[in-house]
């Protein structure tokens, strides 16, 4: 299993004034990105968007190879995604659809870059305490966050996997011989990962 | 070393495609109290099933089992922290991005304050040799690095039993003997399956396992001389028919 074909990138450490940003900060700006995905109809403003973020992301030290190999694995999606908003909504439409995902996905690699693991789960743990009264436990909160985390490189790997097994077979152009694999080495995973958080006790409400 | 007591366990599962419940351990009756215990069986004879009932992952259809006087279905949550796990393949237990991160997720319940979990984190993985390793990618690890990071996580809130399923199938021949001489140093109750005979044999007791069922339960040079001609019988019959 190759599972390097990280979506987000992983916590360089350092000292940059983006690491020592409050982590409130850090998500907020994620969360802004999001929402101004939505509200953003021009697609220069996206591109400048991009351009400062990614100038963020260069600033932490983490650098240009970290900031290409969370896009990277997108690329392909974003250039069917690009076409096919080209033929149906045109050339600004579909550059700024394009360029938000990249503002999302730029924004949210500033994060988990420049903030380990823990910490993220901790500002998780502590953001998500006011639903303890409704009887939610933020520990489960925490640790979702972090399975996801864990879990998009390995299916991304199982994606690179199943695609040199189907291409071996001469069967790179048959979808189901893409997807199907994938879908049940996912579903797989998911159970081995639930029976070793089991084993483990995580994720079980505290005594 | 706690006492691990299985009484008249009967482990069955209802199948898709034949009628009736497959039996996957009959009428099983042990109580393992040496520091290293080894189970040894063909593949699908039911050594999987044996080590999760300790844990608790697997329940008994009927009879009980026990662990230091702790029942495995109703004092589930005790049995778990005093029972750990290590799966085969470390990528489905490791959950987290870094072993030290992974380590960290162990210790949450147990140390709130984020700097004493780093260091016992820390802690856990110098006592098996990891700390260098700590802030690279699970990816990134050899397979027996991965097996001791996932053996360091479920180490790090000191079970008193440790089980191991298959723990050195992945492994190469330096790895293998790297895990080895890990588990030669713990102090805890060892209770593993394995296919590597001479692994078994440097257990103080092993069982041999078939269809569902302990067929020799001893010392090991005499469990692994069993479990060769149980194989060389199998094989015959297999010729023959």
């Amino acid at each position: 299993m190759r599972g390097h074909g990280f979506l987000l990138a992983n916590y360089v450490p350092g000292n940059s004034l983006i690491h020592r940003t409050p982590l409130a900060l850090k998500f907020l700006l994620v969360f802004g990105c999001g929402l101004a995905s939505f509200i953003i109809v021009d697609w220069r403003i996206s591109l400048g968007m991009l351009g400062l973020l990614s100038g963020f992301f260069l600033l932490t030290g983490a650098g240009l190879k970290k900031l290409w190999g969370a896009i990277r694995p997108l690329t392909a999606v974003l250039l069917v995604i690009g076409l096919f908003q080209w033929w149906q909504l045109g050339a600004p439409t579909a550059a700024r659809i394009v360029l938000n995902i990249l503002v999302c996905v730029v924004a949210a690699s500033l994060l988990t870059a420049t903030t380990p693991v823990q910490k993220l789960l901790d500002g998780v743990v502590k953001a998500a305490t006011p639903f303890r009264r409704l009887g939610a436990d933020p520990e489960r909160f925490a640790l979702t966050i972090g399975i996801m985390l864990r879990s998009i490189p390995y299916i991304a790997g199982t994606f690179a996997d199943v695609r040199d097994s189907a291409r071996a077979r001469g069967l790179e152009r048959n979808p189901r011989a893409l997807i199907l694999p994938v879908f049940i080495t996912s579903v797989a995973f998911a159970r081995q990962t639930g029976e070793a958080l089991a084993a483990r006790g995580l994720g079980e409400p505290e005594d | 070393m706690p006492a691990v007591a299985f009484d008249h366990v009967t482990v069955a599962v209802e199948t898709d495609h034949s009628p009736g419940s497959k039996v996957l351990l009959s009428d099983v009756s042990l109580r393992l109290e040496e520091p290293r215990v080894g189970v040894i069986g063909a593949n699908g004879s039911g050594k999987s099933t044996l080590l999760r009932l300790v844990n608790g992952l697997v329940q008994p259809s009927t009879g009980s089992v026990t662990v230091d006087g702790d029942h495995t279905v109703r004092a589930v949550r005790k049995v778990r922290r005093n029972v750990g796990f290590v799966f085969t393949d470390p990528l489905s237990q490791l959950v987290m991005p870094t072993g030290r991160e992974d380590v960290e997720l162990s210790l949450r319940r147990s140390v709130k304050n984020s700097a004493e979990r780093r260091k016992a984190a820390e802690a856990a993985l110098d006592r098996l040799g990891l700390l260098h390793l700590a802030d690279q990618s699970i990816y990134e690890l050899s397979g027996g690095e991965r097996q001791l990071m996932a053996l360091a996580a479920v180490l790090a809130v000191n079970p008193t039993v440790l089980v191991l399923d298959e723990p050195s199938t992945l492994l190469d021949l330096r790895n293998r003997e790297l895990l080895r001489r890990t588990l030669a140093g713990l102090e805890q109750q060892i209770i593993m399956s394995t296919h590597d005979l001479e692994l078994a044999l440097e257990m103080d007791r092993v069982l041999v396992i078939d269809q569902g069922q302990v067929v020799f339960d001893g010392g090991p040079a005499a469990a692994v001389a069993a479990y060769r001609a149980l194989c060389m019988d199998g094989l015959h019959a297999r010729e023959r028919r």
